[in-house]
């Protein structure tokens, strides 16, 4: 019966297999053939649809490109000096990182404040749960259009509330700063279904004999959470970081459809600089220059996370 | 043992469905193939929505039923900007357009890509009288003599204005072809007398008005006047037109008797929105508004021309909108039937339809005598404006677009420049910095293109 809670074998076991087996891949030729037959389609596709992309990116990023997009004269790392020179990619690079620290830290505790709100058992708590999962189903266009509507200065939900409380009036996608809040706002509510069905799952997987312990001792319910929920749930919470983190440079949808950028650049993020120059005006090589800044940045802050947050997570 | 047969049953019965689906969508796409016997395809890529896609599928279907050999099939593609990289991507393959409409902008990338045809050679071959097209709107899709491009939905840019307004606080309405001053004393007017209840005047952050700002003071906004004479190979945002106008706007601000809508789609259906709820007064916007504005307006609508300096005389402004382009990847039979095409929708009377349905102006200078287009002008005199500023305009260098690669980002820079004006920045800086980048911009072009070492 204890097996069924591990799916997977344990670390120990793992490499007692292995020393049944020393020579393993280096053992038997029809090993090889199996384990070739096995990962070769996954490489083929991989290799097609990932690797060659990016080795292309970095190619083209050292050209200029001409009006029908092929790369003509060679420029070596000049696309990424003029970027790096640039006040404006620089303003771009700042309010991407603002952008995506604010993501990942909103939609990761309000995540949890609902996911530990609705392991509650209480009568009608289901309807909470389904309601707190509900933007999982949401597409990226129709949130964009409902969050148009709440913050549109004219008609919109939060400007006639404030009238009717006399409180100023703000002008949200119009506004450099408030802008940045909409789409912060609005890609917090859109992460959180998926984040709350996650942590959902890892807060009712904690062993109740560990709060009937706990609770023996005297444990306070917020020394509970903090010494025996957090802990327990840290591999997904740190999972759930990850993803976000990375969804969060990867947002592209509700900035397009809500600022395009706008105002004066101030939600001109860096992934929407590559859209802007690749599609709209063509400009291949540095959109590929931006790509690879983009790439760098997002695998340079996960090894982060995974380097100095990985060491706070405890496995069972 | 009963609930296996049960299962049979079922299955029985969904192979019996899916064959009779499959049958019938069968014979419905036979029947579609056999609909259009032994008719040439002619692909033609749009990109517009609302009432004018509708009009524009109309017009489709007329030019199908007018003759036997062609059958034109419309494709909607998006929006103008995406369109052009997808008509250059696809170039030479089976997927792409023999006809496709491109923005006023992609004018002299795609005549740089070599991949179209230049309506000229149809021209030419016909004797077709370019004449009875309006010359300000020929003159944007030309090069050197040569017809590029076939104007299609054409625009210009107008002041419009609140007659009811004006008249019931005893404003004497703006002249036909007003000055900046012009436009500030009806905005100071309107504010100082409705006590601030209706905000006096607003101009869109957008760039295609700023190179209207140059256009009407007549100074280039790149060299070579304007491309028309060569390669541009370098910008000009800061010239006394485009200070003088900025500094307008920006006085006015501090003011408070010009209200800031922002930029995109969003600003513009806020302004629309204010001025038809008749808390704006005045502003500066396309003349394809205007279907929209007079449809269930209760007010009277004003429009003047679009405002220049004082102490100079109205250059003329430059059209928007888009035209007609042929690939040159298609066979001669082919690319005849798109040129067939687009002389359809040039005749007087769709021109004249199209006008009435879309508020893009008539370019077939007979469209006036036709009974819909005087209808329109009997109903709305205001109406009229536009076309008579358009057929007003000599054309010119400094009128007749900017024929130079790019302009979108010309007009993503002038936008920024525009925006930070408008939160009070100093006009000759924002606008300096601005044609920094597009000179680099433009010059780092014109290399990868081996125009410029």
């Amino acid at each position: 019966m204890e097996m069924t809670h591990k799916p997977f074998p344990s670390p120990t076991k793992a490499k007692s297999v292995a020393k049944e087996r020393p020579r393993g891949f280096n053992g038997h030729r029809h090993d090889k053939y199996v384990a070739a037959a096995f990962l070769g389609p996954s490489l083929v596709v991989l290799g097609i649809f990932v690797f060659y992309p990016m080795l292309k990116t970095l190619y083209l990023s050292l050209f200029l490109t001409n009006n029908v997009g092929r790369p003509t004269v060679f420029v070596g790392l000049k696309n990424y000096g003029t970027l790096l020179a640039s006040s404006a990619y620089r303003a771009s690079f700042q309010a991407t990182l603002i952008y995506v620290f604010s993501v990942v830290v909103l939609t990761l505790t309000v995540g949890v404040l609902l996911a530990q709100a609705a392991v509650q058992k209480l009568a009608g708590i289901r309807w909470f749960r389904t309601i707190f999962s509900a933007t999982m189903g949401v597409s990226v266009s129709v949130a964009a259009i409902f969050w148009l509507f709440i913050f549109s200065p004219s008609v919109g939900l939060l400007d006639q509330l404030a009238a009717s409380l006399h409180l100023p009036v703000i002008n949200w996608l119009t506004t450099p700063g408030w802008a940045m809040v909409a789409i912060i706002v609005s890609t917090v509510w859109m992460n959180l279904g998926f984040t709350f069905l996650i942590l959902f799952g890892a807060l009712q997987m904690v062993p109740t004999t560990l709060y009937d312990a706990a609770a023996v001792e005297g444990a306070s319910p917020r020394y509970q959470f903090l010494h025996v929920t957090l802990p327990m749930i840290s591999p997904t919470l740190f999972f759930t970081a990850t993803v976000t983190l990375i969804g969060a440079f990867k947002s592209f949808g509700l900035i397009d459809l809500m600022t395009a950028g706008g105002p004066n650049n101030a939600t001109n993020l860096m992934v929407y600089q590559v859209y802007r120059d690749a599609f709209l005006t063509g400009n291949y090589g540095q959109a590929s220059a931006e790509s690879m800044i983009l790439a760098v940045v997002i695998a340079g802050l996960t090894w982060v996370q995974f380097k100095f947050l990985e060491k706070r997570v405890t496995y069972e | 043992m009963k609930r296996i047969r049960k299962l049979w049953g079922w299955l029985a019965l969904l192979v019996v469905g899916v064959t009779l689906i499959g049958t019938g969508w069968a014979t419905h796409q036979a029947a579609v193939a056999r609909a259009v016997p032994h008719r040439t395809k002619i692909l033609f890529w749009h990109e517009m929505t609302g009432p004018a896609q509708q009009e524009l599928l109309r017009l489709v279907q007329g030019f199908n039923r007018s003759q036997t050999t062609y059958q034109v099939v419309p494709e909607f593609e998006g929006n103008y900007n995406e369109a052009v990289q997808k008509v250059i991507d696809t170039h030479g393959t089976t997927a792409s357009p023999a006809v496709f409409q491109s923005m006023d902008i992609s004018t002299s990338q795609l005549a740089h890509t070599g991949n179209i045809t230049p309506v000229q050679k149809y021209i030419d071959e016909d004797h077709y009288d370019l004449k009875q097209i309006a010359p300000g709107a020929r003159a944007f899709y030309a090069n050197r003599g040569v017809q590029l491009s076939m104007p299609f939905n054409t625009s210009q840019p107008v002041l419009y204005y609140n007659a009811t307004l004006l008249k019931k606080y005893h404003i004497t309405p703006p002249p036909v072809a007003p000055t900046y001053q012009d436009i500030t004393r009806v905005a100071t007017q309107l504010t100082d007398r409705s006590h601030h209840k209706v905000q006096g005047m607003t101009v869109e952050i957008y760039g295609w008005l700023f190179e209207q700002f140059l256009a009407n003071s007549g100074e280039e906004l790149a060299n070579q006047h304007d491309g028309h004479t060569g390669t541009p190979t370098e910008v000009n945002f800061t010239s006394p037109g485009a200070l003088t106008a900025m500094h307008w706007i920006q006085t006015n601000l501090q003011r408070g008797i010009f209200v800031n809508y922002g930029a995109g789609a969003n600003a513009q259906s806020n302004e629309t929105a204010s001025f038809l709820s008749g808390r704006l007064g005045m502003f500066l916007q396309s003349s394809a508004l205007i279907g929209q504005l007079t449809t269930g307006n209760p007010d009277r609508l004003g429009i003047s021309d679009y405002p220049h300096p004082v102490g100079k005389r109205a250059n003329g402004v430059a059209i928007g909108g888009a035209s007609l382009w042929l690939s040159n990847d298609k066979s001669a039979h082919v690319q005849r039937g798109a040129w067939d095409f687009i002389k359809y929708l040039m005749t007087a009377k769709s021109q004249a339809a199209w006008q009435v349905a879309t508020g893009y102006l008539a370019l077939n200078q007979r469209s006036a005598q036709t009974p819909a287009l005087r209808a329109l002008f009997r109903k709305l005199p205001a109406t009229r404006v536009p076309g008579n500023q358009l057929r007003a305009t000599a054309p010119n260098q400094t009128n007749s677009g900017i024929f130079l690669q790019g302009l979108i980002q010309e007009r993503n820079l002038t936008q920024t420049a525009m925006e930070q004006i408008y939160q009070g920045a100093d006009p000759r800086r924002a606008l300096s910095t601005a044609q920094r980048a597009m000179t680099s911009y433009v010059q780092n072009n014109n290399r990868a293109n081996g125009y410029q070492k």
